[in-house]
């Protein structure tokens, strides 16, 4: 615990109610000085509401928040030491992009000389020199954005929070700009809040991912921890695509169980400790299909392929359920009622609860 | 935060300590006292409390001590909010107790006790150096409150919300409640509720005997005309908002001035241009009678005329309430509509109109409001039609005063506007309207099918055609020697009231000048006051959440239903005594159009606000900026427009309005329209007309300047990030 | 850009006289027209250096504003308008004794103050008349009216217009005439009468009287010297002084109780009873009677001498409890009756 650590944040019990609704419910969380940390959740499950608490834009129903080692939980947003860039980036239409990056200098009372020095320098940073004196109007959503991340790091905020940043852009200005935005925080070294809706976007730009549930925290660890190591159903389909199939625990064997589904038995890594029922996570792309006669294993029918150029995608209708597939690309793939055989590692999947 | 306190504290310490505490004789803001320290009239409360034996007044001081010694004890900082803030409500509380126990005369109640404290000689209205004091307690209070951690600790925004809780208290509430003392007050000199009650329901109010033959109670003609004021000026301003939206009508510019004219004119006006229209012996009764061979008829007195005249002077508000409401339908739900394959008709009819509804509520609402409280046109059309507001005014300035009988009649007429109000509130609550957003919206609006064009062209533009028949009659009435009888041309009437004399240096010779310098002094002293209330409570209301919100907005709307004659008459029974004694000066008259105009203020703040997207404040709060700074820099140069309206509202208002002013008004502040008045009731309508003529330019210019000032600046809502 | 601005409004209000009267300045509230208030002021002014600030409200208004602010009056002196709510002052004791000398005023003048015991001093009169529209009722072959009893003929159907003596003092002056004249009784049934051809009673009293003048109605009763006023202005206008005798109001001045310039009012009370100040009403077109026995008359001016004036009683018909009693008369009987 080294939250005395300039920029770290430290959630003690913390509970927002909106009347009767909760919102977020006892809170108990770290984010560590120079971290990116994403809040990943559906909506609703509380993740931009904790953001807005770090901010200081909500107030805190219980509990404590602390910022670099100080209560914060009833300092106002104005004196908190952290920086928010908005989903709608909430340019200042009236203010010039340079007048934009420069607001939170001025409102500290910089002289306007340094103020535009130093905005100046930001703006070179998110490789927008020369835009200074054009009005957020007049530049595109991928050069608004990157205007809102240069105002909020500006001022080298203990924290920077970013609030679904990538949501308004298309989908390869995206990848672009969430490279850029994990550049820079990692440059500057700043502590960085990130909360998107997006597993992937969560995967490529986090140190550690905290995924949200009905206003609790599911599952927190770095991307590879929550992909290979899912504590739940809910958390194995939220990271990464997954096949879920339900199925008895006959016998648990130490790290193993004995699994029976579609009449087959089967050894299956049990970490979780599961007895009874439980599901089989098998990602997709560790299944791999073949003609019907070739091996023994479970069978099934192309119910539907889609060709994606560098993959193939499949849904398999299966002894096992539904089965989504990912294959690579081959001269003759399967189509549409095709009759295949379904082969997977056991040693990938993994039971969960 | 302890730094906001100190400066809080040295306020309150000067106010204390060096100036005046009671009003001077040169009123509240002269500095005459200065050097007259001698007598104890001009003496400020620290020296009057420990020199002139005025003990009772000590209390007040005393918590600026134990304020600063608290500031510097050791306590846990929430401990010491909560001391502070107790201290600070309790000395203001204190001061208005006392305020109200010990008037000029004496204390009126515990005799003994005040005779003991100093006070047997009583005390005079409250002055500059109470004002600071009582200024410095409250925000002492309230940043007291920010930082105890119950809110979210921003002392400006707890600051705003207790000051203007403070002030609707006072210049709202306190005058309001002596009207409601008054109406109890039964002959004998006592209080009494069932007297009240049987007043209140009699006959005199709610009379029905019209739908029998007989003449209805002023209550009842006051609803009636309301409601039929309200349908016909919502009607008219739909058609004109809808003929501005979706058609291709040609002279939409001089159609804008014909909607604007009216609010920028002075009451009267109208009437006697419809006497001189449709009077019995006007050009058009006369016209129509020997056309007809029948006889002319005085129908014009009575209800007809009076509601002729309101829908003249009324349709621009609702014309300017819906053209944003027709204005803000989705275009694309008016595409999606007519992509599944609904026609022109009934896209309008199942997808626009029901959108607009809400807006139409809250044009009638607008409408039957004002009919309520309109004073000028019953007075002048009314014949034998009465109304409320005409009964209350004559029910006080009458041959026998009956002022309990005014206030029972103004209690009937703020239950009906009150009533009103609360049913729109509800009516609106239970739906949801959100397609309404103000975002930037790329589609086309549907034009009219060809009949709803058509009916709109055949209200809306006779209207507009009457209102310029109506406006030329009153630029020529200004010109000629006698109104109706002899049309020689002249300048004489702006002559008398304009007149200036250069022979000896500049003389203001003409009788209007001295009025119509005070009237624009006082006009946009009070327009920006009222902008900055009116905005300042709607960014509380969209912007802040707090315990109490909804009784908050809701005592903020009150002084717009309350007619003005009430107002007038309320504030002479409240402000003419200590402790607060501002009868006869300009300050008075300010407060008044404060809080009269502050609900439009309000209403434009709150619609204006809703459109900005509110990360935009939080933007600036996050970046380190607080809530002033947000406001200043942020909120309130992307409210070009809503500040422009609240501006020209307030100051057209604050010349145009009478009612209220008439009583208000006095040797050394007279307003223009309380002038016309006199010059109407003389008979003298060429020197009024000639007034109101200079009026309407004079708020014309001031518009056009103020749209110039603030119409500069860069506002591009268009360019809204999204 | 906010301090320019605060600033600004600081300047502003600096420069407001915020302040109630200082000691030497005069408040008169004025009764009169407008442009003979003006008049006297200036010269008032001028002769005295003593400033007037000015306004000018009717009685009501100016009764209702007294009566709020007693104890602490804003006003110093009340001039001119009708009599009977100067007298209301006196008796509630809104106003104070002037010690003005009275000896060179007409009877009705003093006859005013000493009812009033010197609170309320006469400075004009001015008689009720008829008036009626020479065009239109030549044009619907109407015999003009000579005398009250006239107005209550079936040929003036629809065409008479009076004020509503619960909001008019003229209204009320022509209520009392007729009581005295016929005896209560009688004058309420010939009121009823009348009624059935009144169009409207109105609420101010000087407007029948301008809708006659604007041919809004064919007969009007009112005050006979704002008949002149509208005669002079140019519409065709013709003037009856009623056969049966007619009462007449008397203008007073007024001290308000409390004035914190004492001195300064009874300058001005002194001033409004002079003869050569009197003499001035005409210049600015008004027309009644002044009080003081050396003041010229307009040749216009109806003298009060020329018409049947009858002995009104101020004491009795100004007192509250009379008016009370015969304006609830009014209601319950003349105002149901119209039309």
């Amino acid at each position: 615990m080294n939250s005395q650590v300039h920029g770290a944040v430290r959630f003690d019990g913390v509970r927002k109610n909106y009347g009767s609704v909760t919102a977020v419910k006892n809170l108990d969380l770290t984010i560590e000085s120079g971290q990116l940390v994403t809040l990943l959740g559906p909506s609703g499950c509380g993740k931009t509401t904790t953001l807005r608490m770090i901010a200081g834009l909500e107030s805190v129903s219980g509990g404590q928040i602390h910022i670099g080692g100080k209560d914060v939980t009833h300092l106002s947003a104005t004196y908190r030491n952290v920086s928010m860039v908005f989903q709608s980036y909430a340019l200042f239409p009236h203010m010039t992009v340079i007048e934009n990056v420069a607001y939170g200098l001025k409102v500290k009372s910089v002289p306007k000389k340094e103020a535009h020095a130093k905005a100046e320098h930001v703006l070179t940073l998110v490789g927008l020199a020369g835009f200074g004196a054009r009005l957020p109007s007049e530049l595109s959503g991928g050069q608004q954005q990157r205007v809102a991340v240069a105002r909020a790091v500006v001022l080298e905020p203990e924290v920077l929070l970013l609030d679904e940043p990538l949501s308004n852009l298309d989908a390869k200005l995206r990848r672009h700009v969430r490279e850029e935005i994990r550049q820079i925080q990692q440059d500057l070294g700043l502590t960085a809040v990130y909360v998107t809706h997006d597993q992937e976007e969560a995967m490529a730009v986090s140190d550690r991912i905290v995924v949200m549930k009905n206003a609790e925290i599911a599952q927190e660890g770095s991307p590879v921890d929550l992909y290979e190591h899912p504590n739940s159903a809910f958390i194995a389909d939220f990271i990464g695509d997954a096949n879920l199939v339900q199925c008895g625990i006959t016998k648990t064997n130490g790290e193993f169980a004995e699994v029976e589904a579609a009449k087959r038995r089967m050894q299956i890594r049990n970490p979780l400790g599961c007895e009874a029922l439980a599901n089989m996570v098998i990602r997709p792309q560790d299944i791999v299909l073949s003609k019907p006669d070739r091996n023994p294993g479970f069978s099934g029918t192309v119910t539907y392929a889609a060709y994606l150029g560098s993959q193939i995608q499949y849904t398999v209708d299966s002894e096992l359920g539904e089965l989504f597939v990912v294959g690579g690309a081959t001269p003759q793939p399967f189509t549409k009622g095709d009759v295949v055989g379904i082969q997977f590692d056991f040693e990938k999947v993994r039971l969960v609860g | 935060m302890a730094r906001t306190l100190g400066i809080w504290l040295i306020v309150g310490l000067v106010g204390a300590c060096l100036v005046p505490w009671y009003l001077t004789n040169g009123g509240l803001l002269s500095l005459n006292w200065i050097g007259g320290s001698g007598t104890p009239e001009n003496n400020p409360i620290l020296l009057l409390a420990l020199i002139h034996g005025k003990l009772w007044l000590l209390p007040v001081v005393a918590g600026f001590p134990i304020i600063a010694t608290l500031l510097v004890l050791r306590i846990t900082p929430a401990k010491r909010a909560k001391l502070i803030s107790i201290i600070a409500l309790s000395v203001l509380v204190y001061v208005a107790v006392q305020g109200f126990l010990v008037v000029r005369n004496g204390p009126v109640l515990l005799n003994d006790v005040f005779h003991v404290l100093g006070a047997e000689d009583g005390q005079a209205g409250l002055g500059i150096g109470a004002l600071l004091v009582v200024l410095s307690y409250l925000f002492i209070l309230t940043t007291a409150i920010s930082m105890s951690g119950n809110a979210r600790g921003d002392a400006f925004v707890i600051g705003l919300i207790g000051l203007i809780i403070a002030l609707v208290a006072v210049f709202v509430f306190f005058p309001i409640s002596q009207i409601l003392l008054q109406s109890l007050k039964t002959d004998a000199g006592g209080y009494s509720v069932t007297g009240f009650l049987k007043r209140f329901f009699s006959g005199e109010v709610w009379r029905l005997d019209c739908l029998n033959g007989g003449t209805c109670g002023p209550a009842i003609n006051s609803i009636f005309l309301g409601v039929l004021t309200g349908a016909g000026t919502t009607t008219l301003g739909l058609s004109f908002a809808l003929i501005f939206t979706r058609t291709q009508f040609k002279a939409k510019k001089l159609l804008r001035v014909l909607t604007i004219i009216p609010i920028i004119t002075p009451p009267f006006v109208i009437g006697l241009a419809l006497i001189l229209l449709f009077g019995r012996s006007g050009t058009v009764t006369t016209f129509w009678a020997d056309l007809m061979d029948m006889q002319a008829t005085r129908w014009l007195y009575g209800f007809w005329g009076v509601y002729m005249a309101q829908l003249l002077s009324f349709t621009p508000i609702a014309f300017l309430v819906l053209i944003g409401v027709v204005e803000g339908v989705s275009p694309s739900m008016e595409e999606a509509s007519q992509t599944l394959n609904a026609n022109k008709w009934q896209t309008f009819r199942h997808v626009s109109f029901p959108l607009m509804r809400p807006g139409l509520a809250n044009a009638f609402l607008l409408g039957f409001l004002e009919s309520l409280a309109d004073f000028g046109n019953p007075l002048v059309l009314g014949g034998n039609f009465n109304v409320l507001s005409t009964e209350i005014f004559f029910a006080i300035i009458g041959t026998v005063a009956d002022p309990a009988k005014a206030a029972i009649m103004s209690i009937a007429l703020l239950t009906l506007a009150l009533s009103a109000f609360v049913a729109q509130r509800m009516w609106l609550g239970k739906k949801s309207y959100a397609t309404v957003t103000g975002k930037a919206d790329s589609g086309q609006h549907a034009s009219l099918s060809p009949k709803l064009k058509l009916a709109c062209y055949l209200t809306a533009l006779p209207w507009a055609l009457f209102t310029a028949i109506v406006y030329s009659m009153i630029v020529f009435g200004s010109f000629v020697t006698l109104w109706g009888y002899d049309h020689s041309f002249t300048f004489k009437h702006y002559l008398q009231a304009f007149a200036i004399d250069f022979s000896n240096g500049i003389r203001w010779k003409g009788v209007a000048w001295d009025s119509y310098f005070t009237t624009l002094t006082i006009s946009s002293v009070a327009a920006p006051l009222t902008a900055i209330l009116g905005l300042a409570t709607a960014y509380l209301l969209v912007r802040q959440k707090f315990a109490g919100k909804n009784v908050f907005e809701f005592s903020t709307m009150m002084c717009f239903a309350i007619p003005g004659t009430v107002i007038g008459v309320s504030y002479v029974m409240a402000f003419n005594f200590p402790p607060i004694e501002i009868t006869g000066t300009s300050i008075i008259l300010i407060v008044m159009f404060m809080f009269r105009n502050m609900p439009v203020g309000v209403r434009g703040g709150i619609a204006a606000m809703s459109q900005l997207d509110k990360s935009l404040d939080e933007a600036s709060i996050t970046l380190g900026a607080n809530s002033f700074t947000t406001i200043k820099r942020v909120i309130l140069p992307l409210l070009g427009p809503a500040i422009l309206a609240a501006l020209a509202y307030s100051f057209v208002r604050a010349i145009t309005s009478v009612s209220a002013v008439i009583f208000l008004v006095s040797a050394k502040h007279n307003m223009a329209t309380s002038f016309i008045v006199g010059r109407v009731e003389a008979g003298d309508y060429g020197l009024s007309i000639a007034y109101s003529a200079v009026l309407i330019l004079t708020m014309l210019l001031a518009i056009l300047l103020l749209q110039a000032l603030i119409g500069a600046r860069r506002l591009r809502r268009d360019n809204r990030v999204r | 850009m906010k301090m320019s601005i605060a600033r600004g409004v600081m300047v502003l209000l600096a420069g407001l006289p915020a302040g109630q009267a200082l000691s030497d300045e005069l408040s008169v509230v004025c009764s009169n027209d407008e442009r003979w208030c003006h008049l006297m002021a200036s010269e008032f002014e001028a002769e005295t250096g003593i400033d007037v600030a000015m306004v000018r409200k009717s009685t009501g208004e100016t009764l209702a504003q007294v009566r709020a602010e007693a104890g602490n009056p804003k006003i110093d002196v009340w001039w001119g308008g009708t009599g009977d709510p100067h007298l209301i002052a006196a008796s509630e004791g809104l106003s104070q004794p002037s010690e003005a000398d009275t000896s060179e005023l007409l009877g009705w003048a003093v006859n005013m103050a000493d009812i009033s015991e010197g609170r309320a001093i006469g400075v004009h009169a001015g008689a009720l008349g008829i008036s009626f529209n020479f065009d239109l009722l030549k044009e619907k072959g109407i015999e003009p009216p000579s005398c009250w009893r006239d107005l209550a003929d079936s040929r003036f159907l629809g065409e008479i217009q009076v004020a509503n003596p619960n909001s008019s003092g003229t209204a009320y002056t022509q209520l009392a005439t007729l009581v005295q004249v016929f005896g209560e009784d009688e004058a309420f049934e010939l009121l009823k009468q009348i009624g059935k051809n009144v169009n409207s009673y109105t609420k101010s009293g000087s407007a029948p009287n301008k809708a006659a003048a604007r041919g809004e109605t064919g007969v009007a009763v009112g005050f006979m010297h704002d008949m002149v006023t509208q005669k002079k202005a140019g519409f065709p206008l013709e003037i009856v002084s009623p056969c049966e005798g007619t009462g007449y109001e008397v203008g007073a001045v007024s001290i308000i109780t409390g004035t914190r310039n004492l001195d300064a009012a009874k300058k001005w009370v002194e001033f409004v009873l002079r003869a050569d100040a009197q003499s001035r009403a005409p210049e600015v077109e008004v027309y009644n009677v002044p009080s003081n026995k050396g003041a010229t008359l307009d040749p216009q001016t109806p003298s009060l001498g020329s018409v049947k004036l009858i002995d009104y009683d101020f004491a009795t018909y100004g007192a509250v409890d009379t008016r009370k009693r015969l304006l609830s008369r009014w209601d319950a009987e003349v105002k149901p009756s119209s039309n």
